[in-house]
């Protein structure tokens, strides 16, 4: 029997839907938060997000996620509620600075598209483990070699991290400055990224034998151990979302969705 | 091996000029040299990895099992020989999430149904007594534990030959001699030929049986473990003779032998030997990092 | 062997993946400076391993990084088509031996470095002189300024790695790197001014906003922007990788696809 560890029964409704449903969805929420233009678009996906986020249970999870998009956020709505190309509505004159009716309107949607896109991929990132994720795509015909590069590459991003962070905190114990001017930080980057890259680099060819000596390059198919349940009804979900989110960017696009 | 050469792509230099070497089931024979002797690269050629995944020019003849290595697909050279390499870290595939999957994953690239895996996993794990490892996350284990289940993964896809590439050279003391105490009992039960390729000369007193030089590309010695590490021309060679020979010889140095001199070297290999550091205070040379 | 796709190709990409994703954020998000440094891996594996490889490695390079639990990259999922034209080309240039190392002197040493310092300053005026740069009445002190003053720094690093190593192959690279620039410059603004109102959350929002500023439409603020930015960071990039890959011994670089077009001789 292969264990319970191993096979992982998933727990809560939402995570127990197959990864290709969630992906299919968030690739289709994400079509229409960017491909339906102005304010409803982005609110009806950001909607939906928060709705499916509250059903899974990830809705605090989703925190530190919205945060990360905050930097973004505000550089859009700067720039754009006080520099947008060819908007005369100003709201009020704050020395040189004009702020624009336009520009905040064009910024509040902009923001509201990128909020809805970066949320639904991460409601989909936190109800799919990616091992479940790369056994459903092997299970659908992505070969291993695929499935080894996308696993590994998500697997090897904390550890290059943590190394990326020491290596930051012991150049800044010996007096590195990340955090001053301009010229300096750039003079940073090196000794930051060259000890990384040479350390990876070095490793391949390890890692290659390894694989090698586990029968990676062997013929055929590999064998999945997690069976991940799928039904007729997920299939018609993935469908009806992924044509419909077609059909409402076409339409906005052509300009008949009668929609603000 | 019979008279195996070989070369690296690109270069006419032969880093194996003609190496013969044979390896039955169930014997440990142990490979030592000095630095840049070409171990690792007999390593790579016994284990039918080179030419295969490397290039470069392999003469003589090297079988595995009774095949040519030099007909053999990588994923069926290592059916008949595993393999275990230096760093721990870099022998996990990184794409599992639990030790279970990761030693699955060799039987799992064979396309192997779900039962075999299951009696293969559970047969590696068992052999090396890491079964209490096995929900564990590969990622977050110490260096000894990785390695052994990296050796469990290669042990999984059932070689009849295993060759070890300086195993514990870089373990801290723990791992080493979890390393080198996983590796003692599974020489001693198994029926695995063991090919064992080190620097360090504690791990080699323990488990071979047949210890052979290996100096520029050539076997320039070969005979039983005791007599060859007991040989005053190792150190020549450039290799550290195990601490239990050094000690002797100290002691036989400094003229104050007393019934030390006629110690049999044999009860000295008995002792655990594992390169673990030595008791504080001992004015003995450690052993030069590979 | 297989291709493209041998072993150590694999293996490789998740590293390249990796240090694309790790270094990009680390300029852009903590670091903050008006370049990217996010397509190292992608231009190293183009180079080593050819087009295909180098493509798949942009795109995945930008999906995984939208996706990657914890890091989550906010905006960087669409410019997957970006990073997969810059692999696209790092391979067609690697195919064409421009990272081979060619010792050379005499004409053969000074003609290609003129021609790339050449193309290099005409690239700079071209951005020097539109006026969308410079309008007096809003124009950014610093920006012309720093422009010419990059394009001089890069092209006296080129001439100073030519003459020094003899080396023809620095001009070449910096070459492919400027190229490869300008067309990502042009594949992203699109993306950019679409998607996202023209602006990214990096450092190189300054720029925008100061072309912006200027008087230049979304679009072009973005262009303008990317023809900054892009350039200048393809060429920083294609260089690293250019020395990455004169650092690792012809032994191990002949195992990969592109081995002997990376090693042969010139001559």
């Amino acid at each position: 029997m292969v264990p319970d560890f191993v096979l992982r029964p998933p727990t809560g409704s939402y995570h127990a839907l197959n990864p290709s449903t969630k992906l299919v969805l968030a690739f289709a929420e994400a079509a229409v938060a960017f491909g339906v233009r102005g304010w409803t678009g982005p609110l009806v996906v950001i909607a939906i997000v928060v709705a499916t986020a509250m059903t899974a249970r990830v809705g605090r999870s989703l925190v530190p996620f919205a945060l990360a998009v905050i930097p973004l956020v505000a550089s859009i709505l700067l720039v754009n509620t006080f520099l947008f190309p060819g908007a005369t509505d100003v709201i009020a004159r704050i020395g040189p600075l004009a702020p624009t009716w336009t520009g905040l309107e064009a910024a509040l949607q902009a923001t509201l598209r990128v909020a809805a896109f970066a949320l639904s991929v991460a409601v989909f990132a936190l109800t799919t483990p990616t091992d479940d994720l790369l056994a459903d795509m092997e299970r659908r015909g992505l070969g291993r070699r695929g499935v080894f590069v996308i696993g590994a590459a998500i697997g090897m991003i904390p550890r290059m991290v943590e190394r990326a962070s020491e290596i930051t905190d012991s150049q800044r114990a010996r007096g590195l400055d990340t955090e001053g001017s301009r010229w300096r930080r750039i003079r940073g980057v090196v000794p930051l990224a060259a000890p990384m890259i040479i350390g990876a680099l070095s490793e391949v060819e390890e890692r290659t034998m390894a694989l090698e000596a586990r029968a990676f390059s062997a013929p055929g198919r590999r064998t999945i151990l997690r069976p991940l349940p799928d039904s007729t009804g997920q299939r018609t979900a993935r469908w009806a979302a992924g044509v419909g989110a077609i059909v409402l960017v076409a339409a906005s696009i052509a300009g008949i969705l009668p929609v603000p | 091996m019979r008279d195996a050469r070989y070369a690296y792509a690109g270069t006419s230099r032969q880093v194996l000029a003609g190496v013969d070497l044979d390896v039955d089931a169930g014997r440990v024979v142990a490979v030592v040299g000095p630095n840049e002797a070409g171990k690792s690269t007999l390593c790579l050629v016994a284990a039918g990895l080179a030419p295969i995944a490397i290039g470069g020019r392999l003469e003589g003849s090297v079988l595995l099992a009774g095949d040519e290595t030099a007909g053999l697909a990588a994923y069926q050279a290592a059916q008949r020989c595993g393999i275990l390499f230096q760093n721990p870290a870099t022998q996990l595939s990184g794409t599992t999430s639990t030790v279970w999957e990761e030693i699955a994953f060799g039987p799992r690239n064979l396309g192997l149904d779900i039962g075999a895996i299951v009696e293969r996993v559970e047969g590696a794990m068992a052999t090396l007594d890491i079964a209490g490892l096995a929900d564990r996350d590969p990622q977050r284990l110490s260096g000894g534990q990785a390695q052994l289940v990296a050796l469990a993964s290669v042990l999984a896809l059932r070689p009849s030959l295993l060759v070890l590439d300086e195993p514990t050279s870089q373990l801290d003391p723990a791992g080493t001699r979890l390393v080198g105490d996983a590796l003692s009992r599974f020489a001693a039960e198994n029926g695995t030929a063991v090919l064992l390729v080190e620097h360090k000369t504690g791990l080699v007193a323990r488990i071979a049986g047949e210890v052979a030089v290996l100096v520029g590309g050539r076997i320039v010695e070969r005979g039983p473990t005791a007599e060859i590490l007991a040989d005053p021309a190792l150190a020549e060679h450039g290799v550290d003779p195990p601490p239990a020979v050094r000690i002797e010889r100290a002691v036989a140095d400094a003229g104050r032998s007393g019934d030390l001199v006629g110690l049999d070297l044999a009860a000295l290999e008995m002792e655990p030997i594992t390169g673990s550091p030595l008791p504080t205070g001992a004015p003995l040379p450690t052993g030069t990092p590979a | 062997m297989n291709g493209q796709f041998s072993t150590r190709v694999i293996t490789l990409m998740p590293v390249a993946i990796a240090i694309n994703i790790v270094l990009g954020v680390t300029v852009q998000q903590v670091l903050k400076l008006p370049i990217y440094l996010d397509s190292i891996g992608t231009i190293l594996v183009g180079v080593l391993a050819g087009p295909l490889a180098g493509a798949l490695t942009g795109i995945l390079s930008n999906l995984i990084w939208q996706y990657a639990p914890g890091i989550g990259g906010g905006t960087i999922g669409p410019f997957a088509v970006t990073a997969g034209v810059i692999g696209l080309l790092a391979g067609l240039w690697g195919q064409l031996g421009v990272y081979r190392s060619r010792p050379a002197s005499g004409t053969s040493l000074w003609l290609p470095t003129v021609i790339a310092v050449a193309i290099i300053l005409f690239l700079a005026s071209r951005i020097y002189g539109n006026p969308a740069y410079n309008d007096p009445a809003y124009f950014v002190s610093w920006y012309s300024t720093a422009i010419v003053l990059v394009a001089v720094v890069v092209s006296v690093a080129v001439v100073a790695w030519v003459v020094v190593k003899r080396d023809a192959a620095g001009a070449w690279v910096a070459l492919a790197g400027a190229v490869t620039g300008i067309v990502a410059a042009i594949v992203s603004a699109p993306i950019s001014a679409y998607v996202f109102g023209g602006v990214t959350g990096g450092g190189t929002d300054v720029i925008v906003a100061a072309l912006r500023q200027g008087g230049s439409d979304v679009l072009n603020a973005s262009l303008g922007q990317g023809f900054f930015s892009d350039p200048i960071d393809k060429v920083i990039t294609s260089f690293v990788v250019f020395i990455i890959i004169a650092s690792v011994s012809p032994r191990l670089l002949a195992r990969f696809p592109n081995g002997e077009r990376l090693t042969a001789s010139a001559a």
